[in-house]
């Protein structure tokens, strides 16, 4: 009787908070540890100069986000503010859950961000999301490994990138040149650095570039990487964390990956020497690094969308994304939060930054995370040898132009 | 009359339970799976049977139904054969018995996932501990890459799915053991008969009825397990480690397919269920003879 009455109490407290208007659910992806105690912070100093306004904060590991999200969206139970991966906006846009903001983004709000990261929340001239976390891809190299093997600057280009390898193997180093990542998230990811080098894409016209010569040529150069003991054995098992570690451990002697090792090398192993470059470059020039931006977005069936709109003003203020871009190693989105020194002064982020302009984002499209699953699939195929490149390739670009023509 | 409707009456209100607990999600999944549904599970067109077509269309999904067969089987024979000597073992009255119960028992305590993740660190090719283990007592030259490639990750996998369903089947049958009269042995053992001929004679026909029920219960949990595969390689590379349970998430929560899913997960319920049939059917008549 006793836990009767005290259910119905939990309840009736369930109850109670979900009538209270002034309370704002925000569903948050845990990029590291500092993400939950940096939002926690946020939402007090919002709370303090917005009383009777309550932001509830929950934070979801990455790999949880879009189960969580599905459940309960389908449940009608969802956050009224949640960060996305951009490349998922598409299918929530479609489907009618997300409110597009333009009732909301005044100009002078807009001009607040660089252009680049805004745009891939942008969909039919609507917006629908703001990019919350952005990053960009380089190349960080070992400089004592490099020194060592005679070599005083970082290769600009993909053939010169192979030389250096070969450098490093022949020079007696038990440092493995190329860090290939081939397992789990961004595993296409890796494999397009070398297509674009090769003048390719994702999506040609409508179809596939998986099969284009870019393609053949990108597998064949990894490959060769690979048979010629120039990357770590068995690549297929590596993760990006897990290549990330072989970095910090010495154990190779290049990685293509985000800002965000910056903060983790300066943590973990302060003295590493290392530098970034920028992604290497075809020999007819071309490349360019992968951009990822998070959205944060508004659900349709928020019922406080007026409160919610001023915690994203709030969090989209210069101090507020300069703080939490620091806590996560993340770039700037906010072009007078770039101007900080944190930021314009630091010789690393600028290497990053200096490469957006050729930046390609995930393009937009439906069934982009099947397609993705189709490259990667492929691509490890490749790797570990099963089936010959062109085969793979042709069979993996045919799979991907049926999901391109189903919706 | 009044009677004998009595257990019926006090039998109802948990049956109501029973059914809106197992029929409910039931009948929700059977819909889904004949409907086209978005990434958020909301049902548009009947589609009938299509998504059980693409299913059988797709190679991925057959060589996860076969994979998923030699997972079940390769785990749950392993683990049968593992441990009916070693609750023997456990049976038999030595010093420190105990201890050796709760060291047995102890891996059960430890979640699956997080014996994964350690497992996951010490296959790792470069800074693994089984590698280094290995190359120290001089029985490898090179690393060898664990994970790479399914000819070494799935059979590991399945070693380690052996190793942690062992516990549960202990117990089962040290309960089993336990209930064994002695003195069938002391007698088997005046009448002459050597250990192999107790252990033939007695020890497995007395067990029989605990093996059959570790065989249906890991048969049910093992077809089911998520934690190893997933958290080990997630199915790759290139969904070579997939199981049927593996498949069904990506499916469901990282290509937003939920009517493959909701068709997958019915595949794996019937399977389940004509499995248990027949096997309960062949084990029942086999203790009438």
């Amino acid at each position: 009787m006793r836990r009767l009455g005290l259910l119905a109490g939990a309840s009736m407290l369930a109850f109670c908070s979900m009538a209270q208007a002034g309370t704002v659910r925000v569903t948050i992806a845990e990029y590291s540890k500092g993400t939950g105690p940096y939002f926690d912070a946020a939402a007090k100093e919002f709370e303090a100069s917005h009383p009777g306004t309550k932001i509830q904060i929950e934070v979801v590991p990455w790999d949880n986000l879009q189960q969580k999200l599905t459940t309960d969206i389908s449940a009608g139970a969802n956050a009224d503010l949640s960060i996305i991966g951009t490349r998922w906006l598409l299918d929530y846009v479609s489907q009618n859950v997300v409110t597009p903001l333009d009732a909301y983004v005044k100009p002078d709000f807009k001009a607040r961000f660089i252009d680049t990261f805004l745009k891939p929340s942008i969909m039919n001239g609507k917006v629908y999301g703001l990019p919350i976390a952005a990053s960009a891809r380089a190349m960080y190299y070992n400089k004592d490994v490099f020194k060592k093997a005679g070599i005083d600057t970082p290769p600009k280009t993909w053939t010169e990138f192979k030389a250096d390898a070969d450098k490093i193997k022949s020079s007696g180093s038990p440092v493995f040149p190329f860090g290939l990542q081939g397992k789990e998230i961004e595993t296409d990811v890796y494999f397009y650095y070398g297509l674009w080098a090769n003048g390719g894409d994702i999506i040609k016209d409508g179809k596939s570039g998986m099969d284009s010569p870019a393609a053949i040529e990108t597998a064949k150069l990894y490959k060769s990487f690979i048979d010629g003991g120039l990357t770590e054995p068995g690549v297929t098992s590596y993760s990006r964390e897990d290549v990330q570690n072989l970095f910090k451990q010495g154990k190779v002697a290049t990685v293509i990956t985000a800002p965000f090792l910056l903060n983790q090398i300066k943590a973990e192993v302060p003295n590493l020497a290392y530098g970034v470059a920028p992604i290497p470059v075809g020999d007819g020039g071309d490349g360019g690094t992968y951009g990822v931006t998070d959205s944060i977005v508004m659900f349709d069936n928020s019922k406080v969308k007026d409160e919610a709109w001023a915690f994203l003003d709030f969090l989209f203020t210069t101090e507020q994304r300069t703080k939490f871009d620091k806590v996560e190693g993340f770039l700037p989105v906010n072009a007078k939060e770039a101007a900080d020194p944190y930021f314009a002064d630091n010789a690393d982020l600028k290497v990053f930054t200096s490469l957006l302009p050729k930046a390609h984002f995930a393009p937009v499209i439906p069934g982009w995370e099947d397609i993705a699953q189709t490259t990667s699939n492929a691509v490890q195929k490749i790797y570990l040898g099963q089936g010959p490149i062109e085969g793979t390739l042709k069979e993996a670009a045919a799979k991907i132009n049926t999901t391109l023509s189903q919706k | 009359m009044g009677r004998s409707a009595t257990p019926y009456i006090l039998i109802f209100p948990s049956f109501l339970l029973a059914a809106a607990v197992i029929l409910w999600p039931l009948k929700e999944i059977v819909s889904l799976s004949v409907h086209d549904v978005n990434r958020f599970g909301i049902m548009r067109d009947f589609v009938g049977l299509d998504h059980f077509r693409t299913l059988f269309a797709d190679p991925d999904f057959i060589a996860a139904l076969w994979r998923t067969l030699l997972w079940t089987v390769s785990v749950v024979v392993g683990t049968l054969v593992c441990s009916v000597p070693i609750a023997m073992i456990l049976n038999e009255d030595f010093y420190g018995r105990g201890l050796a119960r709760i060291l047995i028992m102890l891996p059960w305590a430890v979640s699956l996932t997080m014996t994964a993740v350690v497992w996951r660190w010490a296959l790792n090719g470069e800074s693994g501990m089984l590698n280094s283990g290995l190359r120290d007592l001089g029985l490898i030259g090179t690393n060898i890459q664990w994970l790479a490639d399914a000819s070494t990750a799935f059979p590991m996998q399945i070693l380690i799915g052996i190793l942690v369903s062992i516990p549960f089947t202990v117990t089962i049958f040290l309960g089993g053991l336990s209930s064994v009269p002695e003195d069938l042995y002391d007698a088997a053992a005046i009448e002459g008969a050597g250990a192999w001929d107790r252990f033939r004679t007695i020890t497995l026909p007395l067990l029989r009825p605990f093996i059959n029920i570790a065989f249906v219960l890991n048969t049910i949990y093992v077809f089911n397990s998520f934690p190893i595969i997933w958290t080990m390689t997630q199915g790759g590379p290139a969904n070579s480690t997939d199981i049927l349970v593996t498949y069904l998430y990506k499916l469901g929560f990282r290509l937003g397919r939920l009517g493959d899913a909701a068709a997958v997960s019915l595949i794996m319920f019937g399977i389940l269920i004509v499995f248990t049939i027949v096997y309960v059917r062949l084990a029942m008549r086999e203790e009438q003879d």
